[in-house]
């Protein structure tokens, strides 16, 4: 029995990788599904495509780039100099499918001139696409400091239209629940999965894609003896993980609605664990694109479960993808070692020693397997002792901040006004400080204000070592909220003391964050009154 | 015979690994005198030197202590991807062991104070140092066992460490940035003695490996190891344990260099502490002359191509090119030296030069 499943296994060897991803997208999911039971919403799994559209279609251009041995740093630089220049274009009056064509063409220049350094002139892979990622990246600061919002009909039709899903509407509607929809990019993706799919497996060009890579450099070599374009096809994959990339940026401007040149930072990353995760291997030459969209949907169903565990920050889903990564390649390099043994040893002797070494190195790769499982599984239950689900819903939709009513209450004679939003149970807090010490606040859902009481000397002693100590005043003291970053809080504080008054926005985990706001938030949150938790 | 002679020693000094550095740091320096009026000024105060030169080398002190542990790795034919995230956790470390409060509290007003005071520190600063340097060279020990033994690509196995790390340095100080108040701390990214203290401990570690690699046979196993790793083993060289030890000191060089960048700025920032800096790392090992693909290394050369990348932020700077905007200069400049290292441009220079020679 036992030998039976390991000649299975090693004469399907190809797909164990594909076969294990996908297997652990189900069970995750299953896991989730039974731990909280908001997952089992089938809007969920919908978001897991709607908010992940953008990693797909990069993941895509990368898969191929990866098949040839090389790699891609330079996504994350085109997607923000897309956000960046798509943004700007559209302030100031270009039509929207004149500034996507254009956005595809720089995708493309772009592409094709790191891939054109690579095939032609040698250079490393690694090195021309890191060139070309500062070079993206600080381009995105030559056209502005500052995030340009987008406000275009057609970027909205684009990034906010409904799919409903067919067959789902009904059953929804009779549930008397929301009809779970997609966007229109999780469509383009899965067009493009589909021409990806096509051209990797079904023309010549595929075949010599994946002829490239693989072997360290050697089967190169030899696909450049048999005759295969080896320089034309390094460049096309480049310049199609540039297109790739351009519309990556584009999907994400709507999914955003404003463009920045910290956008996506670290999202080369994702996009090359999500490849080696669906079991392509860095080294090149064997893997498949469809196992790319098991690859995005495991990082996603992390994202969407720390989400949902609620009580774990947003780096916990950089160390479980670090673990996930370790055990992928750690699998794929006991069945390429697999494969080697049975390729050379002819010797009973060293027959044995082979067998041993690979049941040790089969024992290593499922005890990793199993301890990742395990992490994943209880460390969030050990984290998360009594069990609550917070989060309800799928993404937090960060409120903006209520500036008006924050300045109405500085017009009533209030000394304090801090407003924070998102952050991992999602919330909206307003709370005002008069000076006689009275507090009044709101959590945004229309109930009833809450009101608390702090000592009229306490809150002089913060206003003052606000002012004095922490320098709220001064021009060192500045607005550093950009981004939203969705499970931090995002902050905005507004003083007033001896007839100055300065609101300044910030967010937890911020890049530029001053030391001393977070002093100051840190002396104002003990004496804010709490809310009540609803059930 | 005369002629000859001299000619030998021009050819010997274009032949030297540090004669392309030290061309491009010139010629960085050549710019800026041009477009940077008291460039060159250098101030003494309270008997220490002070100026934009200065500022070079106290700035580019991280970058040359990563590529000093850089070089080793990439001379095996290696690559270390995570040193900017190994400095990270040597900082959340090292701040969370001199103030441990901070961390997911809420504090009371006196131990605030008692956090601010300079004096103060939770942990003795030997163990501070010595814990933090020890998880530091842990990490590389990880990476080395990764690439050495398990026999991962090295960019694939330091990648994960890459990703990981700085959610692990996150995962350590709880997500908060501790601000560092310890005055004997700051002093190792902001003390002078004449010079600045950062660059005592760049010379410092310069030496300790220039003597590991140089005096012994190290440094020559490693090179081997770098050029053919099979004709290495059957000569005896262990590569296993070649390519474990230069991980190994990358990791701790690159606890050395978070402790200088978290002193610098006086706090824990998880986030952006080393940031992108292995980048520059490996740029400046690039720009050192160590081919990538591994083999023979030169030190000192990597320290000044720090220095070079240094110079050019900090001409950038002082021209007015905003702070972000910089990495784009930075591409193109990347292209450039890699492209004159490049052999199919030094093929098409040498073709000049023999054509020439035939008329």
């Amino acid at each position: 029995m036992l030998q039976a499943i390991n000649i299975f296994v090693t004469k399907n060897r190809r797909f164990v990788p594909i076969t294990a991803t996908a297997i652990l997208v189900v069970v995750a999911y299953i896991v989730g599904a039974i731990l909280y039971p908001a997952m089992r919403n089938p809007q969920v799994f919908f978001n897991l495509f709607r908010n992940n559209a953008y990693l797909l279609i990069s993941a895509i251009g990368m898969t191929l780039v990866i098949l040839t041995g090389g790699i891609d740093l330079s996504v994350a630089g085109i997607v923000a100099l897309t956000t960046v220049a798509s943004a700007a274009l559209l302030r100031e009056g270009l039509n929207a499918w004149l500034v996507i064509l254009l956005m595809l063409g720089m995708g493309t220049a772009l592409g094709s001139i790191m891939g054109s350094f690579i095939a032609y002139l040698k250079v490393q892979p690694f090195i021309a696409t890191l060139a070309g990622l500062w070079f993206a990246r600080g381009m995105c600061f030559f056209i502005s400091d500052d995030a340009i919002a987008i406000d275009n009909r057609i970027f909205k039709i684009l990034g906010q239209t409904k799919l409903l899903i067919p067959g789902w509407t009904e059953i929804a509607t009779s549930q008397g629940k929301p009809a779970p929809f997609i966007s229109i990019f999780v469509v383009v993706a899965f067009i493009l999965f589909g021409i990806a799919i096509y051209i990797a497996h079904y023309t010549r060009f595929g075949r010599t894609v994946y002829a490239i890579g693989g072997n360290e450099g050697r089967n190169e070599q030899s696909a450049r003896l048999m005759g295969l374009p080896v320089e034309r096809t390094k460049l096309l994959v480049y310049t199609f993980n540039g297109i790739c990339s351009a519309l990556a940026g584009i999907c994400y401007s709507t999914f955003v609605a404003s463009g920045h040149g910290f956008y996506a930072t670290g999202f080369e990353l994702d996009v090359i664990a999500s490849v080696v995760i669906g079991g392509t291997m860095l080294t090149g030459g064997s893997g498949y694109i469809f196992g790319t969209l098991f690859g995005v949907l495991v990082l996603a169903i992390t994202q969407t479960l720390i989400q949902f565990i609620g009580s774990l920050s947003s780096w916990w889903t950089k160390i479980v993808i670090g673990l996930l990564m370790l055990a992928f390649i750690g699998v794929q390099s006991v069945l390429a070692a697999r494969k080697e043994g049975s390729k050379q040893i002819q010797d009973p002797q060293a027959l044995a020693a082979a067998r041993l070494r690979r049941r040790r190195q089969a024992l290593a790769g499922s005890v990793v397997v199993v301890l990742v499982a395990l992490a994943i599984v209880f460390v969030p239950q050990m984290r998360n002792g009594n069990g609550t689900e917070t989060v309800v819903g799928t993404v937090c939709e960060v409120a903006p901040f209520r500036e008006e009513e924050a300045a109405s209450f500085l017009a009533d004679g209030a000394v304090l006004v801090y407003n924070r939003t998102a952050g991992t149970p999602c919330v909206d807090e307003l709370y005002a400080i008069y000076p006689d010490g009275r507090i009044v606040a709101d959590n945004g859902t229309g109930n009833e204000p809450i009101e608390g009481q702090v000592d009229m000397a306490e809150l002089e002693r913060i206003l003052i070592t606000a002012s004095d100590e922490y320098k709220w005043f001064t021009d060192n003291m500045f607005s550093t909220y950009h981004n939203p970053c969705r499970q931090c809080y995002a902050h905005y504080l507004t003083i007033s003391y001896k007839g100055q008054a300065k609101g300044i926005t910030a967010v937890d985990g911020g890049v530029d964050m001053q030391p001393e706001y977070g002093y100051t938030l840190s002396i104002i949150r003990p004496i804010l009154p709490k809310f009540t938790v609803e059930p | 015979m005369k002629k000859q002679r001299s000619s030998f020693s021009i050819r010997k000094a274009t032949e030297s690994r540090l004669f392309f550095p030290l061309i491009a740091f010139a010629l960085v320096l050549v710019i800026d005198l041009i477009l940077v009026p008291n460039f060159f000024r250098i101030e003494i105060r309270n008997g220490n030197l002070y100026g934009s030169l200065i500022d070079i080398l106290r700035n580019g002190s991280t970058v040359a202590l990563l590529a000093i542990g850089m070089t080793l790795v990439i001379a095996t034919g290696g690559i270390d991807l995570s040193v900017g995230a190994v400095m990270a956790i040597a900082a959340s470390v090292a701040a969370l062991m001199m103030n441990p409060w901070v961390v997911g509290k809420e504090l009371t007003v006196e131990l605030q104070r008692l956090v601010m005071d300079p004096t103060y520190t939770y942990s003795p600063f030997w163990l501070v140092i010595l814990v933090t340097l020890f998880v530091a060279t842990m990490c590389g020990l990880w990476n080395g066992v990764l690439v050495a033994y398990v026999r991962i690509q090295a960019m694939v196995a330091t990648l994960i460490l890459m990703i990981a790390g700085r959610g692990i340095a996150q995962l350590i100080t709880n997500g908060v940035r501790i601000q560092i108040f310890y005055e004997p701390y700051a002093y190792i990214g902001q003390g002078w003695i004449v010079l600045p203290f950062a660059l005592y401990l760049v010379a410092f570690i310069y030496a300790l490996t220039w003597l590991f690699t140089r005096r012994t046979a190290i440094g020559m196993f490693i090179e081997s190891v770098g050029i053919n790793p099979r004709s290495s083993f059957f000569s005896g060289i262990s590569e296993r344990k070649i390519k474990l030890l230069a991980y190994t000191f990358c990791g701790f060089c690159a606890g050395v260099a978070g402790l200088v960048a978290s002193a610098n700025i006086k706090t824990s920032d998880a986030n952006n502490i080393g940031l992108a800096l292995e980048l520059d790392a490996i740029l400046a090992v690039v720009i050192g002359g160590t081919s990538m693909a591994g083999g023979r290394f030169s030190l000192l050369a990597s320290i000044i191509g720090a220095m070079v990348m240094q110079a050019v932020n900090t001409s950038m700077y002082a021209i007015g090119v905003p702070a972000f905007a910089l990495q784009a200069i930075k591409g193109v400049v990347v292209i450039l030296v890699i492209l004159l290292y490049s052999e199919q441009v030094r093929g098409f220079f040498q073709n000049i030069a023999a054509s020439r020679k035939e008329i």
